[in-house]
């Protein structure tokens, strides 16, 4: 080991020997940030790579897929598709979902992959464990026959011969396991947790014969794989897709990618403010240690060296927060993946719970080492400035007493120029749209204020000036003006510390007042546009995408069913599928106009709702969400060319609506228009309107009897209030933003680090400022004051800050960066009561920062701390 | 108003135990002026400390007042150095963020006192001590005499009967030493306070009625005062 570094690691160890409880301070505030960071990374990275790890096992040896939209292709197209040149196989396949009825796991979403069983038994990569007295050619065309995957098959505790009852669409199913489906390689595979059944069971099981899913071809190995999918796709019509297997991933990650590209960034605001955190121990740290830099100066250590030294330690500190951060980051990824998997399979598309095992398998040394790396990095960016102090400090000044925050105070007014200066820019940088669909600028805008904020910190800390003696002022004042004045003497630090807290504030404060502005316009707009009394779906509507498509609709027929009730005044069928526009996948929603028109209203940018409602189904147009306007630069009076089953088929849009449920946008059109082209009978829900005076309950048990008879022994269909509907749309509003409070939660903590470890800083440096206190007169109960006084002065600037930063935050969030992401106009409200909670609890956590460092400061030894020099 | 029964003092210094007073016993009457002297570490400040309640006897009695100390708890001690000592230190120990009436004013302030009663009293000693002049500035901004002229009104500020010096001229020339321990003679005379005074300096030593001169711990010797040595000085 080279000398010079056998020296640095000495110093390094008697320094954290020296001030134990301020290295285990800064360590922990360093690892909540990287583990916020490690575990949303991972978190995103597992929920994806579970997606594409179950497309791509199942796909097997296929090169391209060609697949409809939700309501299927027709399985005539496999004739087709075979008589193309270069096309070795062409498989059709059923990708459904499956509710579990019974057993010990009942309400499991699993996925039914239905194949020609017959074919491809050898294939697609899975093994089957059967008994020897199972006839394997019987058991693949048994319609009631199922492959249960091993995970599955452990979980339910069932083995082959077993019988597992099935919710598919809205009948039930009761299947017999006839083998257990394993991986053929010895990791854990999407097999493992797979329902397979024969192409034909599967066509009757789901409701889907004459249709299939999608086609898996497999092309000739000498030909080019582009060669022959682009004479696949002339040889089908136009609104079917071909499409590689893996493109499946990218488009979901391109659907859900502003939703984690926001969540990511989220989780960078941990590291933010474990970099102000990391900022604050090295000034203090220096400013504690300048005589020990004159004696090394002195000795011949060169400037270079001593900066070396600091960013060091600082990188000591990274290391061991990367490697403890990295490991809470990988328990709390556990947690994470659970709730995002569930938000992407409510607002996005079905993705498994954690299917990677990302986690625990070869990647844990890779998560440790980004941890690590994330860890060092951002400790030596905090370290930076005040190692540059450190070595830029001469020998004669780093002996002398004092010189040190004498230096940074000069740099107090130029900072606060400097920190309006970023303010402006802050402004200018909001104002752009965004590049390439991300709000970069809106982020830089965001960085900007912050920054601007903490510059201006240092100036907010350097107290006007009170006279004491001549006012009549009590203890308690003299108490406050102690601990003002001290604070006031170390702006540099102390804004720091102002700066660490003001930007958790702020983030908690700006995503409160965006998340209350979202919800309150989400609350807004389904009171004004959901208007049913009653809505009939399907059992497992509620539960998203998770469900599958077929699970997803109910039959055409419930219409008649449901008008029949004497108390029923009218029944509309809304129809929700998703199509490709353009490249993006939106929703597609028909359903009755005219009615719609009479008994509610879409909230329509400008015009009369139902108005244009009628105009709409009267000439064949469409209205389109917000959201998809924006995206696709259409507005009212222009038209919408979409890819239809029937062809291509051109649409003037009549109006343009406000619409919260998809950031993919949504395309409306009258269900007569919808069948004529989709050929689509099914409905998604049934929105039902009851005629005055009639009782509700009544009305909903007696639906649920007759529909119950008509779902032939399935569960019920699901028969909502409008009230219950309303309530469900803004708790599934909640769970999505639960990540975020979680993740502003680990902020706020770093940043209370940080305070408990300037005031420990400011005690250590203070002992004889008590001690003498205490020797003429003062109480340990008033030294617990003065800490106290310290902390609430910093708290209150801090505090104070943060408001602005959140307030001014919030509007960059709602205006830019969130409009740019999603499109989405958001009403802005002061969620006055949430505010008031987050600032008692912004002075709690101060005070309870402050709380510890007081108690030790009143209960040193007066005579220590007197002999302190 | 000060009597020191068998006190003892021991220090754990790594492993070995340190004796730092050892079975002193001591007397001294309301209004005397009483010195300390001795080599460092001969247990003058510790002493000083035991009696201001800075620190904890071993073992042994300390009576102020006519009232014994064994049991105080952390508390009543505070008030009785809020009410009944004055303590001037070496290394002045003023607050450095406060002006110099603010430091003086203190003691006051701590035990709550009004604050049209403190900045009565607070210009009264600042006039004193000769330092009204120089009220609005910071320690940073004073010399060593001046910084423990403000020192010596702040310990006397709120008429205590118990004047605790240590080494108040030690962190000061010879000439401004002379003038401070006038200057705390004169003042302790006037307001009747009893003074305990620890020392290096055979000179201030004899600013007192007399002088105890210590050693390892105990006190050895008594010197009552030659008169008009101060006059020499």
């Amino acid at each position: 080991m080279p000398t010079f570094v056998k020296l640095v690691v000495l110093i390094l160890l008697s320094h954290l020997r020296q001030w134990p409880l301020r290295t285990l301070l800064t360590i922990v505030g360093v690892s909540l940030g990287v583990s916020a960071s490690v575990a949303v990374r991972t978190a995103n990275v597992d929920v994806l790579r579970s997606f594409e790890q179950a497309v791509l096992t199942v796909a097997g040896p296929t090169t391209w897929e060609v697949s409809g939209d939700e309501t299927g292709l027709d399985e005539r197209i496999v004739t087709s598709v075979r008589t193309v040149s270069g096309v070795m196989s062409a498989s059709p396949v059923i990708f459904q979902t499956a509710v579990r009825m019974n057993g010990n796991q009942p309400g499991q979403a699993i996925q039914v992959l239905g194949l020609d069983l017959l074919d491809e038994f050898h294939t697609r990569g899975f093994d089957v464990n059967q008994p020897e007295t199972e006839n394997q050619l019987l058991s693949m065309v048994d319609p009631q026959a199922v492959f249960l995957g091993g995970a599955l098959a452990t979980e339910w505790q069932v083995s082959v011969g077993d019988h597992v009852d099935l919710l598919i669409g809205t009948g039930r199913l009761r299947c017999r396991v006839a083998g257990i489906l394993r991986g053929k390689s010895d990791r854990s595979s999407s097999w493992d947790r797979m329902v397979l059944m024969d192409i034909a069971a599967a066509q009757i099981s789901f409701g889907m014969v004459g249709k299939v899913d999608r086609l898996d071809i497999v092309t000739e190995k000498n030909l080019s794989v582009e060669e022959v999918g682009a004479r696949i796709r002339a040889a089908l019509p136009p609104h079917v897709t071909v499409e590689r297997p893996a493109n499946r991933t990218s488009q979901v990650e391109l659907m859900v990618d502003a939703f984690r590209l926001n969540l990511t960034v989220l989780s960078w605001v941990g590291l933010l403010v474990g970099m102000f955190l990391i900022y604050n121990t090295m000034a203090f740290a220096v400013a504690q240690r300048r005589r020990e830099i004159g004696i090394y100066r002195a000795i011949g250590m060169s400037q270079s060296r001593i900066a070396f030294l600091f960013l060091m330690e600082a990188g000591l500190y990274g290391f061991l927060g990367g490697v403890v951060g990295s490991a809470a980051g990988m328990g709390l990824a556990q947690e994470l993946i659970t709730l995002l998997s569930r938000t992407i399979s409510d607002l996005y598309v079905p993705v498994g719970i954690g299917g990677s095992g990302l986690l625990w398998t070869g990647h844990f040394g890779g998560i440790v080492i980004e941890g690590i790396m994330i860890g060092c990095v951002v400790s030596m960016i905090g370290a930076i400035g005040p190692s540059l102090d450190a070595s830029r400090t001469t020998t004669v000044r780093a002996l002398a007493p004092g010189d040190y925050e004498a230096s940074q105070q000069v740099r107090v007014g130029s900072l606060a120029v400097m920190g309006s200066a970023l303010l402006v820019v802050s402004g200018f940088l909001s104002w752009p749209g965004p590049i390439g669909e991300v709000p970069i600028l809106g982020y830089a805008a965001t960085l900007c204020l912050l920054a601007g904020l903490a510059c201006l910190a240092p100036i907010c800390v350097i107290g006007r000036r009170r006279r004491y003696v001549r006012q009549e002022d009590g203890v308690h004042d003299v108490m406050r003006g102690i601990a003002v004045e001290h604070a006031s003497r170390n702006p540099g630090r102390n804004g720091v510390t102002v700066s660490a807290f003001m930007v958790g504030l702020a983030i908690m404060i700006g995503v409160l007042v965006m998340v209350r502005s979202f919800r309150h316009t989400v609350e807004v707009w389904v009171t004004d546009t959901v208007l049913s009394d009653l809505v009939v779906a399907p059992s497992m509507w509620l539960r998203g995408t998770e469900i599958g498509t077929v699970g997803r609709s109910l039959p055409a027929s419930w219409l008649a069913v449901l008008a029949s009730d004497p108390d029923v005044a009218a029944v509309d069928s809304y129809r929700d599928v998703r199509i490709e526009i353009k490249g993006r996948r939106v929703a597609v929603v028909s359903r009755d106009l005219r009615l719609h028109a009479q008994w509610s209203r879409y909230l329509v940018r400008s015009g009369d709702s139902s108005e244009l409602l009628n105009r709409a189904a009267e000439i064949g147009g469409v209205l389109v969400s917000e959201v998809l306007a924006n995206k696709l630069g259409v507005e009212e009076g222009s038209t919408l060319e979409v890819m239809t089953p029937s062809g291509a088929r051109r649409f003037p849009i009549v109006a343009v609506f406000y619409d919260y449920s998809t950031d993919g946008g949504k395309l409306l059109m009258d269900r007569a228009l919808y069948q004529s082209l989709w050929h689509d009978d099914l409905v998604t829900v049934f929105p039902v309107y009851l005629r005055d005076g009639t009782n509700l309950d009544d009305v909903r048990a007696r639906m649920t009897t007759l529909l119950s008879a008509s779902a032939n022994g399935a569960l019920p269909p699901l028969v909502i209030s409008n009230v219950e509907l309303r309530k469900e749309i803004l708790e599934i509003f909640d769970r999505t933003f639960l990540l975020t409070y979680v993740l502003e939660a680990i902020a706020v903590v770093i940043a209370m680090l940080g305070i408990v470890n300037t005031l420990i800083t400011s005690v250590l440096e203070r002992r004889r400022e008590f001690s003498t206190l205490r020797a003429i007169g003062g109480s340990p109960t008033q030294i617990r004051q003065l800490v106290l006084w310290e902390a609430a002065y910093l708290g209150a600037i801090g505090i104070v800050l943060g408001l602005i930063g959140g307030g001014l935050l919030s509007l960059l969030l709602i205006k830019v960066i969130n409009r740019q992401s999603f499109g989405w106009t958001i009403q802005m409200v002061v969620p006055t009561a949430s505010l008031i909670q987050a600032l008692l609890l912004a002075v709690v956590a101060t005070l309870v920062a402050g709380y510890f460092p007081a108690r030790w400061a009143a209960r040193q030894p007066v005579i220590d701390g007197l002999r302190e020099e | 108003m000060v009597t020191l029964r068998q006190l003892c003092k021991t220090y754990a210094r790594g492993q070995a135990m340190v004796s730092a007073l050892r079975d002193v016993n001591l007397e001294v009457q309301y209004g005397e002026f009483c010195a300390f002297v001795g080599p460092s570490g001969c247990g003058k400040s510790t002493l000083l400390n035991l009696v201001a309640g800075l620190d904890i006897p071993t073992s042994g009695e300390i009576v102020l007042d006519g009232r014994s100390t064994t049991n105080l708890t952390s508390y009543e001690w505070t008030k009785i150095r809020r009410e009944t000592i004055g303590i001037v230190f070496q290394a002045f120990h003023l607050v450095h963020g406060l002006t110099a009436e603010e430091n003086v004013a203190l003691p006051l302030m701590l035990r709550g006192d009004d604050g049209r009663g403190v900045s009565k009293r607070v210009d009264e000693m600042l006039e004193r001590v000769g330092m009204t002049h120089r009220r609005q500035h910071r320690p940073a901004e004073l010399s060593g005499g001046e910084q423990q002229r403000i020192a010596i009104a702040r310990a006397l500020v709120h008429r205590p009967r118990l004047l605790l010096a240590d080494e108040p001229t030690g962190n000061i020339d010879s000439h401004q030493g002379a003038e401070i321990m006038t200057l705390i003679r004169d003042l302790a005379t006037s307001g009747g306070q009893t003074v305990l005074l620890v020392t290096h300096s055979a000179l201030a030593a004899k600013t007192g009625d007399y002088t105890w001169t210590m050693r390892d711990g105990r006190l050895v010797s008594r010197t009552p005062r030659e008169a008009d040595l101060v006059a020499s000085w």
